[in-house]
């Protein structure tokens, strides 16, 4: 078996024409892969597209201009500088349309390139006693006839590319993510959108003789898409993106000796495959990482809803009741306790779950918000049996700083409609710096300070104080100084600065 | 006036309050707007602003309160209330012309069976005219100046036939000449009797510009006339952040005393 296998891995390498293959394929997929990030990050996918059928042109024209000029068959030469002047011009035509006229890109990318490619199938069948390029090669490719000037043209324009890439990495970067920014530091954004166009157009030049025009988009862009899927990073993209080039290669190249196939489908199906399995499985952007996520996600609504229960409880509880009351999915919940347990919110005591502290004051922000708006409710004239079933979708409304607000507007009120206390916003142990308005009755403070709009209630600085409950529907405050009743109104209360005292009197 | 007390209001927000998470994006706005005012909304950015005319359009469902049209709710008087969008929100390349568009406002009232009728015909050259660019109403809408293709969108909610307007920041990024352009015709279109509603950013003017203004942060400020909503503790409480923000910060660089005056 593992001579087998040997045997099926090895053999191959003593072929020279798989040699060949094999690192012609390679240096090609390791630079589609490097611009290929760069041509997707642009959203320039359908340009791979263009360039590489518009090519057929260029190269005809470079084969029939060396033909009729100096009487050279085949001038590799001249046939890559046509395709790339070829690719150019289709570029600056494109960008010329949909400059000049209201066509969009897209529909700019579809009418010249067809256009281009029109005019090479033409020429070639124009001259065909002339130039002997075969259509169907050019189209598909043939990896495995790889020739010698096919891989000297691939190791020189990736090369190029490569080095331009590296060498002006932080450019490509800033002006793929920010243009106006980039233009702004000035970068020449044109320029550098040129560099990339020439790049695409060399690369894909010099890959076309050996997966043919079709596939050769295929190694622009699903090599760098399969990296995009596992990368937070454009450096880590192109690495990555390149190794996918290079395996693709490789494994498509066995499958095509094994099984006799043509070497450009199995490359690029290979490719595909990979692409789909990265898709399913990527841990973080792929479709059963995001499945998982989603079922691990609760929402948290059902959070704010256990916690409320569970305050409301005596003691602690079982899952069973808290699944029993709180509406939701039975797994949901359960998942909910799991993590509020693990985020210690929750802790399992002798007959069940209980609060911990940092679960009690969860509970009771929730509970404070809860009660705030049932007051709410309950002054705006809502019936009071829908109070407490709308007040229980609201109080999910619960942000610090609108909860605050809404206690004041309300005139921090001390219980709500049911007679149920409210929570303070928080907790008043001794040493608390707080305004007189948040007393609760028969806490003992001292007075900081009275701030202006406040200067006119008798107190000062200094005094000792114990609240009383509140009178005229909890719209004044009464505090004593000794013997002493002190009458605040809400804005006077507001203005006061006390600090808690311990030891109530 | 007296005649009009007993008319319901043109509009009527009660306890509006929507959220797009915990923190509500407008807390417990309510007034009312009589028929024919024009009412600006002011306050800082993310002050709720545009959710404010999301909610009245019926565009985003409050989580409490509600918004009433001529007394009735949303539902029972689709039409009569008109969005005018950003000029940002349109492809202005788009093969129609400027009466097209007009057009478009009846295609609620046209059976799919019928061509548009004299009735239609003569409401759209009612509101072209209204809006002043009638003798434009052949130009594709790309060949217009700003204030021009904001414009023909006022006269599609005109044609719609929508007794009220509503608009997000039609002044943002236009010069002073068309700024003036387009407040004629808000102000035209109040004379005839319709109500509307637009977001403005700029304090200076909104005196000159508005009947009634809406001073907006979360909550509802205040709403008035210019003279009682532009009052310089008011304003300075809503655009320099209240009392509790100044507290936040102090409470930021203070860390573990939270309640530091
Ligand atoms: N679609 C949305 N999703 C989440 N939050 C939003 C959305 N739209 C607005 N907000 C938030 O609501 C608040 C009010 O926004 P908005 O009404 O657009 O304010 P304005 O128009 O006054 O600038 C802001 O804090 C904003 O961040
Ligand atoms: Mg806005």
């Amino acid at each position: 078996m593992t001579d087998f296998l040997r045997q099926a891995l090895l053999a191959p390498l003593g072929e020279t024409f798989f040699i060949k293959s094999l690192v012609g394929g390679m240096m090609t997929a390791v630079v589609c892969g490097v611009v290929g990030c760069l041509v997707i990050l642009r959203k320039m996918s359908f340009l791979g597209d263009a360039l590489s059928h518009a090519m057929l042109a260029g190269v005809a024209g470079g084969y029939l201009f060396m033909k009729l000029a100096f009487g050279l068959e085949a001038h590799a030469p001249a046939m890559l500088v046509g395709s790339v002047l070829a690719a150019v011009l289709t570029v600056g035509l494109i960008g010329f349309v949909s400059n000049i006229s209201r066509i969009k890109e897209d529909t700019a990318i579809g009418i010249i390139y067809t256009g281009v490619f029109a005019a090479g199938v033409v020429l070639v069948s124009a001259f065909s006693e002339y130039v002997h390029i075969d259509l169907m090669h050019f189209i598909m490719g043939d990896v495995l006839g790889v020739a010698d000037a096919d891989l000297w043209v691939a190791a020189i324009a990736g090369s190029i590319v490569l080095s331009v890439i590296i060498l002006f990495f932080r450019f490509f970067h800033i002006t793929s993510f920010d243009p106006i920014l980039a233009a702004a530091i000035g970068i020449p954004v044109g320029l550098v959108g040129y560099a990339l166009t020439v790049s695409v157009s060399l690369v894909v030049v010099s890959a076309v003789s050996m997966v043919g025009v079709i596939l050769v988009v295929g190694l622009l862009i699903t090599p760098a898409a399969t990296a995009y899927l596992l990368s937070d990073r454009l450096e880590k993209m192109m690495l990555l993106s390149a190794l996918f080039g290079v395996s693709s290669v490789v494994g498509g190249l066995y499958l095509c000796v094994w099984f006799n196939t043509s070497g450009g489908g199995a490359i690029m199906l290979f490719c595909t495959i990979q692409f789909l399995v990265v898709l399913f499985v990527a841990p973080r952007y792929g479709i059963l990482a995001g499945w998982f996520r989603r079922r691990r996600q609760v929402p948290q609504q059902v959070m704010e809803d256990v916690l409320g229960f569970v305050l409301r409880q005596e003691g602690a509880v079982t899952p069973e009741k808290v699944t029993a009351a709180v509406t939701g999915e039975r797994s949901v919940i359960l998942r909910a306790l799991r993590q509020m347990l693990s985020a210690e919110l929750l802790s399992s005591q002798d007959h069940g779950l209980g609060l911990t502290e940092k679960g009690r004051r969860e509970a009771l922000k929730l509970l404070r918000a809860h009660r705030l708006w049932e007051a709410y409710l309950h002054r705006t004239g809502v019936a009071p049996e829908r109070v407490h079933e709308i007040a229980h979708q609201l109080e999910h409304l619960n942000d610090p700083d609108s909860v605050h607000l809404m206690d004041h507007l309300l005139g921090h009120p001390l219980e709500d409609p049911h007679g149920s206390r409210i929570p303070a916003e928080v907790s008043h142990e001794p040493g608390k710096k707080l305004r007189a308005s948040e007393l609760r009755p028969e806490e003992r403070a001292a007075v900081l300070e009275v701030t202006e709009k406040g200067r006119d209630c008798g107190l000062q600085a200094g005094d000792v104080v114990i609240c009383g409950p509140r009178r005229n529907e909890g719209r004044t405050w009464v505090l004593h100084r000794d013997k002493e009743e002190i009458h605040l109104e809400h804005r006077q209360a507001d203005a006061v600065w006390v600090a808690i005292l311990g030891g109530n009197g | 006036m007296s005649t009009k007390a007993d008319a319901p209001p043109a509009i009527d927000v009660r306890n509006l309050t929507i959220s797009y998470g915990p923190r509500p994006a407008l807390l417990d706005v309510s007034f009312t707007v009589a028929p024919g005012l024009l009412v600006g909304v002011i306050g800082p950015n993310g002050s709720g602003k545009s959710t404010l005319i999301k909610g009245i359009v019926g565009f985003i469902e409050p989580d409490f309160g509600e918004v009433r049209i001529f007394g009735r709710t949303m539902d029972e008087v689709r039409g009569e209330v008109a969005y005018v969008p950003q000029r940002g929100e349109v492809d202005w390349d788009y093969p129609i012309t400027v009466r097209q568009v007009a057009m478009m406002g009846r295609y609620g009232y046209i059976p799919w069976w019928k061509n548009p009728q004299p009735r239609d015909h003569e409401m759209v050259g009612q509101a072209l005219e209204m809006v002043r660019i009638a003798d434009l109403q052949h130009r594709q809408i790309g060949q217009l100046s700003g204030g021009q293709q904001q414009r023909v969108f006022m006269a599609r909610a005109l044609a719609q036939g929508a007794r009220i307007l509503l608009m997000d920041e039609p002044f943002a990024g236009v010069d002073a000449a068309t700024e003036r352009a387009i407040l004629d015709v808000l102000e035209a279109a109040k004379t005839r009797g319709r109500t509307l509603v637009v977001v403005h950013h700029d304090l200076v003017t909104a005196a000159e510009y508005f009947d009634r203004l809406v001073l907006l942060n979360q909550r509802m400020f205040a709403y008035g006339t210019p003279e009682q909503v532009l009052v310089p503790s008011l304003l300075s409480e809503v655009y320099e952040g209240s009392i509790r923000s100044f507290e936040m910060l102090a409470a930021a660089e203070q860390p573990g005393e939270g309640r530091e005056s």
